[in-house]
């Protein structure tokens, strides 16, 4: 009877799998800064871990195929921030229905390491920066448009003479920062 | 030492098959292929629980209410420079395909359309391709490379959102001799299954719904056809019906919305952000939580004339 149940079950999930979500909801992402606070003058390494909804893939940063649009990590300028560089995760091969080649893709958690330079005038204080993360997402069988979901940075800047905390290290551990 | 593997430690262990007599050799055999017939038969019983009882029921919903609508008629341009307009296919079996080309799933049904337009097209049928490209030069690229054989055009989000808005490419539909949409499909299907479609509706009379049309291939929750409210659609606050208000309350709920920033990170104010971006959820929500607190106010009576 529990097997009949279970049948039932996967009958319906079958039947019925369309859009599990709508809109913009398939990638929701944060950020966090490597260290609790930061200083003026100083590198600042920050990740953003963006969480793709199950079923669905975004693209890699370099898809495998020229039409394909590349999840991209954006910041607003700032004054007191610049960008070093952006480090983006090796995307995973996979076969899809739709594509006789495989395409390289993320899935699950993806973490996006940028590298910031903190200004050495920038005086102490809390900072946002207007980050984005862009992507365009599919699953087996259709697409949703391209999109971005914003991504606010709070870097908050002590004194040289405050020490700093490491935040979230295993986090930072899986980003190779050049 | 040696290593003990887990399984040595447990009682199953010491009753492995190499060990047992053939007679119990044979029972766990019988019992082997009794489990896989009654897998079988759960597998053969739920494929018709499924094709008789499940799917019906969900055709059944997605047909519910108002049967096959009209059509939205558009005017558009299509790639080449020619009028495209749904109007001047009156009469014709139209397959409607939005689709985009960044989108795998769409690029790879084109082929079968193709076919489709060689096969039917002087049966009185035509494939109309609405890209939602941002712009046609990628559109132009593939359809001279895919030599498209029907016309396409570059559509925009006011077309899409009169079709009912797109819950993903490829979004097709299938429309009859009468003007009339018969099916949605959501995702990219197998040519078979617009085939079948359109050799219904081919046979079909050109003025008179069709009332038992049956949907062919996978039936999704996202099929059923629910067309935009042009009112809403075309509203001076996309999205939102103002049809309600007077021309003095709608100044004032647009004074509202442009004195609020949008927080999507647009930089502009709530009424600017609906009007360059159709597709911003964060100012489509806010915009209409401010239309409900506009017509409270309203009905108690409070800052509207």
């Amino acid at each position: 009877m529990r097997m009949l149940l279970w049948g039932g079950v996967l009958t319906l999930m079958v039947t019925s799998l369309g859009w599990a979500q709508n809109g913009n909801s398939v990638v929701e992402a944060r950020a966090v800064v490597a260290t609790d606070a930061v200083h003026a003058n100083s590198p600042v390494k920050l990740a953003v871990l963006a969480q793709v909804a199950a079923g669905f893939h975004i693209n890699d940063h370099k898809p495998t195929l020229d039409y394909l649009i590349p999840t991209e990590l954006k910041v607003d300028p700032s004054d007191h921030f610049t960008v070093k560089s952006v480090v983006y995760p090796k995307g995973t091969l996979k076969r899809f229905a739709f594509s006789d080649a495989p395409l390289s893709v993320y899935e699950g958690t993806v973490v996006v390491g940028m590298l910031l330079q903190a200004a050495p005038t920038v005086p102490a204080g809390t900072y946002t920066l207007k980050a984005k993360f862009a992507y365009q997402a599919c699953n087996d069988h259709a697409c949703l448009p391209p999109t971005s979901v914003p991504v606010p940075v709070t870097i908050k800047v002590v004194p040289r003479n405050v020490p700093l905390k490491p935040v979230e290290s295993d986090v930072f551990q899986r980003i190779k920062f050049e | 030492m040696e290593e003990q593997t887990p399984s040595e430690n447990t009682p199953q262990a010491s009753k492995a098959p190499e060990s047992s007599p053939p007679e119990n050799r044979a029972a766990l055999q019988s019992k082997l292929l009794a489990g896989a017939l009654l897998a079988l038969v759960l597998v053969v019983g739920l494929y018709y629980v499924n094709r008789y009882w499940i799917a019906p029921a969900v055709r059944a919903q997605t047909k519910s209410d108002g049967d096959h609508p009209l059509a939205p008629a558009f005017s558009l341009t299509d790639i080449t420079g020619k009028p495209l307009k749904l109007s001047d296919y009156q009469g014709k079996v139209v397959l409607l395909d939005f689709w985009a080309t960044w989108c795998g799933p769409c690029r790879v049904e084109i082929p079968g359309f193709i076919e489709l337009q060689k096969r039917y097209a002087d049966q009185g049928f035509t494939m109309i391709g609405i890209s939602m490209d941002d712009s046609p030069e990628p559109v132009v690229g593939f359809y001279k490379e895919l030599q498209m054989n029907y016309p396409v055009a570059v559509g925009n989000d006011r077309l899409g959102e009169l079709y009912g808005g797109m819950p993903g490419l490829p979004t097709t539909f299938v429309i009859g001799r009468d003007g009339r949409i018969y099916a949605k499909h959501v995702g990219a299907m197998e040519p078979g299954v617009f085939e079948t479609e359109v050799k219904e509706l081919l046979a079909a009379s050109p003025t008179d719904e069709l009332k038992d049309f049956h949907q062919a291939g996978r039936i999704f929750q996202d099929d059923k056809v629910v067309l935009g409210d042009p009112a809403t659609i075309d509203s001076e606050v996309p999205g939102i019906n103002l049809t309600k208000l007077t021309a003095d309350q709608k100044e004032a709920y647009k004074k509202i919305l442009l004195s609020q920033q949008c927080p999507c990170g647009c930089k502009l104010s709530l009424l600017k952000c609906r009007q360059v971006d159709r597709r911003c959820s964060v100012s489509l929500k806010l915009a209409q939580d401010q239309m409900d607190a506009f017509l409270k106010n309203r009905s108690s009576g409070v800052a509207t004339k």
